[in-house]
């Protein structure tokens, strides 16, 4: 047998690579940004340090829409677990019960996260224009009346209704993604337990709610945390369709730090909006698995 | 494990293929992507300058405008920067020159001197000395569609306030829409708004709120809330394309070109296109005046903004530098005779092919006594980001001109 | 046994959900796949549109209906927008490096922790865990200001690097399901032969990890494929560029001739989905085991 020491080298020549690659590219910087979220600093120059302040001004609205941009992830999160994710698990549980065409719909539904935020964003644009597909069902339907302004689903004029009209896409692009996830969770389910069930006499939908959903348990959970910290990270669809990265009624986290980092060039605070970030981040996977494990 | 290797080889491969990617000559960066107006001028010039200097290789890059921003500043901040890049005036290339990043540029100036007015360099001038050679400069302009104007029985643009706003009573009451504004990107609200402040409060009160000149609290200006108050009115007096709020620039515009509004407040780079594309029958004027009594025609909203500079890191900085001002001039030679702005460089060539807007463009700078540069060219980044905020508030209704003034005086010095 | 099965089969014929509620599932799943088919159709019209077409917005005409005039030349003149082919290969490079880099750095660190007996191993492994929650915006300045002091800005490594450290969690992850099911037995029998432990990794375990790559791989593709923020900082030239960065970077400043960028948004789309149409069965069956596996 081997002895330990030899194992012990032999471990870390094994882990070398992936310890590089974390350390150097997520751990290293981290730690730099949480030392630079203690500074002002313009990126070049002299650092100054200003303790607590970049916090201070996050939480200052007249400085930035830090706070809303949290709200506003907390309320996407929210319309992802309980609106993407149920319509996620409701198109697996039918796909798997062997309905007809069932790989053609996977295979369609799945398209979206495919194709690129660029071009998604720029559909979605045309079709809230204020002349676009949904005002013109809304004059069609009777809505919206002759001589009536349109609704202006894109501005940026503290209505809010920005907020939701970037989250449609956001939520609608990774159904697919999340239907696939569950689809297998649907599928690992053994036949012989589905048609035990069946045999007792159970309909469709008691052996989805009976049997499939509890042992898909753990696939739930990590479509939950992927769901709620792709929230919190999201940027690029938000980017494209409020065009501004000052935007108010739909900012999030992101567009907050990029707006620091790129416009204003203030990387202390930058820093500091990525330091809450990955807090919140860690804050939530650990609550959800928190809970799925209460639940156990 | 063969796979292994040949994966292995792939990647050392990709390694080596990078490591070898730096080339020789001079490098550039600038915004003249291939959907950009300018870039017939840039490239026009290139060709012009490799001819004169086979043996400079010039390795030019163009980024989108936003992007540009943040990759110009990462650049500076990563000692990366091209040798030639480009800027805007004023604060943006005045935070890289404070930081000691970029080349002063007195030294090549003197051979060209007689070519670039001094003062065309008064933005790119920080503690006395030059670090920017400007190219094209714009101003903002009143366009109007004639055709819809003679619709309401007008033939000249409004020169005077009352007129204006009586024609934009005829129009709306003749289903018209006067003005198209692009709420989704700012800088188009600022470009009315600027120029009805200005012409509310003289150029000179709002060039030093802009500048910070006066005390503290420049802002604090009950005029400046006045005019913030008739804008919003304005708006809700039905002037404005209600779906302006959510478009953007692209949207706005083409709703021009094709007919849609009476008016268009933008940049003057904008007289190419619309020679080119229409609408058929178009003027530009300024802005007209609305307080006689601190404003007047001839006080303006722009100036040279567009401009090229030097990295301190660049190969051979002197002679780049030289290199810089000679292709500057030729860009500034090219944007002019595309109609894309007035030339910053004395004109010593045949300039009278130029579109007819642009050469009115050109008789509107020629009479004008004051420029006062756009508010967020003219302010540090930081700055112009809270005047940014609150500009796209009162095009929304979500402030008004008491509240505009307050936030600002607040969170600006 | 037979017979209780056909019993069981009538049953189930007689459990069988009603007909009407069969036709509101078709329905369903017509309209909804409908909606995510709705973007290929816009892409392709849009890309056959002239300005005013595109801009000047009406329900059924443009920009969401058919083109009114077809303009084929935008195709033509897409590929004078930019280097479209040259962004396509430059993303297939990155992306398809960091799928190699990550899949290998993922399967050593697996089996160190998998297959090897240590005490730390499952806090190793939670802590490379952590990865997965970590945002890129996190650490994109100093990421930055780290690949510039190296010069390697504007270099597909300087990319290839960040993608693989922030796909390395889910592809570990990913990893571990497959190598926990490879029976422990093996790689005894192989220490007994008298192997190493680099012989049993490279000759026993990676031949049994292939499903595993195919799944990493699309893991790490759906990250990297479409990543904006990164690629857009640190790949400054055209040279290098990924189709992402590429195409955000046709939207101009201040004039934009939409028609060909809609062009080449179709080009630049099109392989991915004609390869996905190709072998989306296997795409998905590796999608799937990883998230059983995972």
């Amino acid at each position: 047998m081997k002895s330990k020491k030899y194992d012990g080298l032999t471990i870390f020549l094994f882990l070398l690579p992936a310890i590089i690659l974390f350390v150097g590219i997520l751990v290293a910087p981290l730690i730099s940004s949480f030392v630079n979220s203690f500074f002002e600093y313009k990126g070049f120059g002299a650092k100054t340090p200003v303790q607590f302040d970049n916090y201070r001004r996050l939480f200052d609205t007249n400085e930035t829409w830090f706070k809303p941009s949290v709200v506003h992830a907390l309320i996407l999160a929210g319309l992802s677990v309980f609106v993407q994710l149920p319509l996620s698990l409701g198109l697996a549980l039918l796909l798997g019960r062997g309905i007809k065409g069932e790989r053609f719909f996977l295979s369609v539904n799945f398209l979206p996260v495919l194709i690129s935020t660029v071009v998604i964003g720029q559909l979605w644009l045309k079709v809230f224009d204020s002349n676009g597909m949904v005002n013109a069902l809304l004059r069609m339907v009777g809505y919206l009346k002759e001589g009536e302004d349109n609704i202006q689903w894109l501005a940026d004029n503290g209505s809010g209704i920005l907020l939701y009209s970037c989250f449609v896409p956001m939520l609608w692009q990774y159904v697919g993604y999340h239907m696939l996830l569950m689809y297998a969770g649907v599928k690992s389910v053994p036949t012989e337990l589905r048609e035990a069930a069946k045999i007792d006499g159970a309909t469709d939908w008691q052996v989805d709610w009976h049997v499939v959903i509890p042992s898909m348990k753990q696939i739930i959970k990590v479509s939950v945390i992927f769901a709620v910290t792709g929230s919190l990270k999201s940027y690029d669809l938000i980017r494209i369709m409020a065009m501004d990265l000052k935007v108010k009624d739909a900012a999030v986290p992101s567009t907050v730090l990029m707006d620091f980092m790129s416009l204003r060039q203030e990387y202390g605070v930058a820093s500091a909006v990525s330091v809450m970030l990955i807090l919140l981040c860690f804050f939530f996977a650990i609550t959800i698995g928190a809970v799925f494990k209460e639940r156990d | 494990m063969k796979k292994f290797l040949a994966m292995l080889l792939a990647i050392v491969a990709v390694l080596g293929l990078s490591a070898c990617g730096k080339d020789d000559g001079l490098t550039m960066w600038c915004i003249a992507t291939k959907s950009d107006s300018n870039r017939h001028s840039y490239e026009a010039a290139i060709a012009d300058m490799e001819k004169k200097y086979p043996d400079t290789k010039l390795n030019w890059e163009a980024i989108e405008n936003e992007t540009y921003k943040q990759k110009i500043k990462a650049a500076v901040a990563g000692d990366n920067m091209p040798d030639i890049f480009f800027t805007w005036s004023c604060a943006f290339l005045g935070d890289f020159v404070e930081a000691g990043k970029v080349y002063c540029l007195d030294e090549a100036y003197k051979e060209f001197a007689d070519k670039l007015p001094e003062k065309m360099c008064k933005n790119t001038t920080y503690g006395g000395k030059k670090y920017g050679v400007p190219l094209t400069m714009n101003i903002v302009g009143l366009f109007a569609n004639m055709d819809i104007l003679a619709e309401v029985g007008y033939t000249e643009v409004p020169d005077t306030y009352e007129k204006l706003i009586e024609c934009c009573n005829a129009l709306v009451a003749a289903n018209k829409i006067p003005f198209g504004c692009a709420g989704k990107e700012t800088w188009c609200v600022t470009e009315y708004l600027e120029s009805i402040i200005e012409k509310s409060i003289g150029a000179k009160a709002l060039d030093d709120i802009f500048m910070g000149k006066t005390t503290k609290a420049s802002w604090d200006n009950a005029d400046v809330a006045k005019a913030v108050d008739l804008f919003q009115t304005m708006i809700d007096n039905k002037y404005f394309d209600p779906d302006g709020v959510s478009l953007g620039n692209d949207a706005v515009k083409q709703n021009f070109i094709d007919g849609k509004y009476a008016f268009y407040m933008n940049g003057t780079w904008n007289c190419a296109d619309f020679s080119k594309k229409g609408p058929k029958n178009v003027k530009v004027a300024e802005f007209p005046v609305i307080d006689a009594t601190k404003s007047k025609l001839g006080q303006l909203i722009g100036g040279p903004s567009d401009t090229l500079a030097v990295a301190k890191s660049a190969k051979d900085a002197a002679n780049t530098a030289k290199y810089t001002f000679e292709l500057g001039q030729l860009i500034c030679k090219y944007g002019y005779l595309d109609g894309c702005g007035l030339p910053a460089w004395t004109v010593d060539y045949d300039a009278s092919k130029v579109n007819a807007l642009t050469q009115s463009v050109a008789k509107i700078v020629t009479d004008s006594d004051y420029m006062v540069l756009f508010g967020d060219t003219a302010m540090p980044s930081d700055e112009a980001g809270k005047y940014l905020d609150q500009v796209a508030k009162v095009y929304t209704k979500q402030v008004d001109g008491a509240g505009f003034i307050k936030a600002l005086k607040e969170g600006i010095r | 046994m037979a017979t209780k099965k056909s019993v069981n089969l009538e049953q189930y014929q007689v459990r069988k959900s009603k007909g009407w509620v069969n036709v509101l599932i078709s329905i369903f799943l017509a309209i909804w796949a409908i909606i995510n088919l709705f973007p290929l159709y816009w892409m392709f019209t849009f890309a056959l549109k002239d300005n005013p077409q595109i801009l000047h917005t009406n329900m059924f005409g443009p920009p969401d209906g058919p083109p009114s005039k077809w303009f084929w030349s935008n195709f033509k003149e897409a590929w004078s927008t930019g280097p479209i082919d040259k962004f396509f290969i430059n993303s297939i490079i990155i992306t398809g490096s960091t799928i190699v880099i990550t899949t290998l750095a993922a399967m050593m660190a697996s089996y160190a922790i998998t297959r090897i007996k240590w005490r730390f191993s499952e806090s190793v492994n939670r802590i490379f865990m952590l990865g997965i929650t970590i945002p890129m915006q996190a650490s994109i300045i100093p990421v930055y200001l780290v690949v510039s002091k190296l010069h390697l800005i504007n270099t597909p490594i300087s990319v290839i690097i960040p993608y693989s450290a922030f796909s390395l969690a889910m592809a570990l992850l990913i990893c571990n399901g497959f190598m926990i099911q490879i029976p422990k037995e093996l790689d005894e029998a192989a220490y007994i032969d008298g192997c190493g432990r680099g012989r049993v990794f490279f000759s026993v375990i990676l031949p049994l990890m292939k499903p595993a790559v195919a799944t990493t791989a699309i893991y790490t593709f759906l990250q990297c494929w479409n990543e904006l923020m990164i690629a857009s900082t640190f790949l400054t030239g055209e040279k290098y560029m990924t189709l992402p960065a590429g195409m955000a970077q046709l939207f101009g400043s201040h004039t934009t001739e939409w028609g060909p960028i809609g062009a080449s948004l179709v080009i630049a789309t099109l392989p991915t989905i004609v390869f996905y149409i190709l072998f989306s069965r296997r795409i998905q069956d590796s999608f799937i085991a990883g998230a059983v596996k995972g």
